[in-house]
C-alpha cells in the first residue's frame, strides 16, 4: 500500500466498469453482516460464528480472509452490544478481567498459529467449534444462583448481585476459577485461530463451571470477546492480513445488527430461539466439515 | 425502549458507578461512531471513485491475494491521496481501539479503588493487546 494507490484505483475504473458489481458485492456483505451481528448479540454467541462460514460458503473468500474480517466484526459486535450492557450493569468486571488474563494469552497464541495452519484443518476446527456452540445452546441449565463463593473466589471478591423474580437484589457466588481459566485459554486460542469470539465456550465456562447467573455470563462474555478479538485483530491488522474491502462493510453491518440484537435481548424469549440457532449451527458445521474433508 | 432497572452485579462505589455508567458508554459510543463514519466514508469513496478497483480487489481476495502490511504513515499518506482502501484500513484501526479503551477505563477504575490485584490483572490484559500489535509487526 503506498501513496500511488489512489491513482491506481482511479485508473482501474476504465478497465473495470464495476458500478453494478460493486453494489451487489457490498449489498451482499452488508446483509450477511447485519444478520450475523443481530443473531450473534441475541444468542450471546458473537457474530463471528456466523460471519466466517457466511464469507467462506456464500462469498467464496478463503478462510484466512474470513478470519481477519471476522475478528474485526467480533470487536464490532461486542462494542455495539456493550453500549447497552455496560449501561445496564450486567457485566461482572472482576470476573471479566481475571479470566481475560487467560484468554488474551490464548488469543495471541492462536492469532500467531493462524498463519501456519492449513485451510482444511482450520475449517475442520471451525466445524467442531460450531458443534460445541450448538450443543451448548440446547443444554443450558436453569438459572439457579450459587449462594456463596468458594475460598479463592471469595478472596478475589468475584461474587455480585442480580435482581430476583420479585425484583429484590439477590447475591450470587462464584466457584471454580482455575477450571474456568483453563477453558478461557482454550477459548482464546480458538478465537485467535478461527476469528470467532468463542462466546459459547466462554459462557459455558462461566455458566456451567463457575455457576454465574446466565445473563451476567452473557454480558461478561460479551465484554471479554471484544478484548480477546481485539488482541487477535491487532495481530492480523498490523500483519496486513485484514482485507479492508471485506472487513469494512462487514464491520459496519455487524455493528448495526448487534445494536439491534442487544436492544431486543432484554425483551426476547431467547430460550425459544436457541433451538433454531442450534439447528442452523449444526447445518453450517456439517457444510464446513464436508468442505474441510474434501479439501484434505 | 424500556430497559430493565439498572443494577450492579458487584456492589459499586460512587466512582465505579460514574465511570461505568457515564464515561465508559459515552467514550465507547464515540469511538464506535468515529470508526463507523470513517469506514462509511471509505466505502462511499469506493463506490463513487473506484468501483472497478473494489471489484478487482474482491476477486483477488477470493483467490487469497492479500495486500500486505502498511504502517500508519503510509496509510495516512494514502488517505491524503484519497485512497478508499487507506481510509477503510484507518477506520478498522479506530474500531480495534474500542476494547483497548474499555480495558484502559477498567484500569483507571481499579487504580482509583486501590484494588491492586485487579490493577495488575488489567495491566496484563492491556499489555497483551499492545503486544498483539507488536507481534504482528515482528511476524
Amino acid at each position: 500500500m503506498d501513496a500511488s494507490d489512489g491513482m491506481a484505483e482511479a485508473s482501474n475504473d476504465a478497465e473495470f466498469p464495476g458500478d453494478c458489481a460493486v453494489l451487489t458485492i457490498l449489498g451482499g456483505l452488508f446483509a450477511l453482516a447485519i444478520l450475523a451481528g443481530f443473531i450473534g448479540a441475541l444468542s450471546g454467541l458473537g457474530g463471528g460464528v456466523f460471519i466466517v462460514p457466511g464469507l467462506v460458503i456464500l462469498a467464496h473468500v478463503p478462510m484466512q480472509v474470513a478470519v481477519g474480517a471476522s475478528l474485526i466484526s467480533v470487536v464490532a459486535t461486542s462494542a455495539g452490544a456493550s453500549v447497552a450492557f455496560v449501561r445496564d450493569g450486567w457485566t461482572n468486571l472482576r470476573v471479566a478481567i481475571i479470566l481475560e488474563c487467560a484468554t488474551v494469552t490464548g488469543a495471541l497464541t492462536g492469532a500467531y498459529l493462524a498463519g501456519v495452519i492449513s485451510q482444511p484443518i482450520l475449517e475442520m476446527l471451525f466445524a467442531l467449534m460450531m458443534l460445541q456452540s450448538a450443543y451448548y445452546s440446547i443444554t443450558k441449565h436453569g438459572d439457579e444462583l450459587l449462594p456463596a463463593s468458594d475460598a479463592l473466589c471469595e478472596r478475589l471478591r468475584l461474587g455480585g448481585e442480580v435482581p430476583g423474580d420479585d425484583g429484590r437484589m439477590t447475591p450470587y457466588g462464584v466457584r471454580n476459577l482455575p477450571g474456568g481459566a483453563v477453558l478461557m485459554v482454550i477459548a482464546g486460542i480458538m478465537s485467535g485461530l478461527l476469528g470467532i469470539g468463542s462466546g459459547a465456550l466462554k459462557v459455558a465456562a462461566m455458566d456451567h463451571l463457575m455457576k454465574l447467573p446466565l445473563k451476567v455470563s452473557s454480558a461478561t462474555s460479551n465484554f471479554m470477546i471484544g478484548v480477546t478479538a481485539g488482541a487477535g485483530a491487532l495481530v492480523f491488522l498490523s500483519r496486513g492480513d485484514v482485507a479492508a474491502a471485506v472487513a469494512a462493510p462487514v464491520a459496519i453491518g455487524v455493528t448495526g445488527g448487534a445494536l439491534l440484537g442487544s436492544r431486543i435481548l432484554p425483551h426476547a424469549n431467547v430460550g425459544a430461539l436457541r433451538m433454531l440457532f442450534a439447528t442452523v449451527l449444526v447445518l453450517i458445521a456439517v457444510e464446513m466439515g464436508w468442505r474441510a474433508l474434501s479439501g484434505i | 425502549m424500556n430497559h430493565p432497572e439498572p443494577f450492579s452485579p458487584t456492589p459499586a462505589t460512587a466512582d465505579e458507578d460514574r465511570i461505568l455508567r457515564t464515561w465508559t458508554p459515552l467514550i465507547l459510543r464515540s469511538v464506535l461512531i468515529v470508526s463507523t463514519i470513517v469506514l462509511t466514508i471509505g466505502i462511499v469513496a469506493t463506490v463513487l471513485h473506484a468501483p472497478g478497483f473494489y471489484v478487482d480487489r474482491f476477486r483477488a481476495l477470493q483467490h487469497g491475494e492479500l495486500q500486505g502490511a502498511a504502517n500508519l504513515w503510509t496509510l495516512l499518506v494514502g488517505v491524503k491521496a484519497g485512497s478508499p482502501h487507506a481510509i477503510m484500513t484507518i477506520g478498522l484501526y479506530v474500531l480495534t481501539l474500542v476494547p483497548l479503551v474499555r480495558v484502559a477505563f477498567t484500569l483507571v477504575l481499579f487504580v482509583k479503588d486501590r484494588d491492586y490485584i485487579y490493577v495488575a490483572a488489567t495491566a496484563y490484559v492491556l499489555g497483551g493487546l499492545i503486544l498483539g500489535m507488536m507481534l504482528g509487526r515482528i511476524g
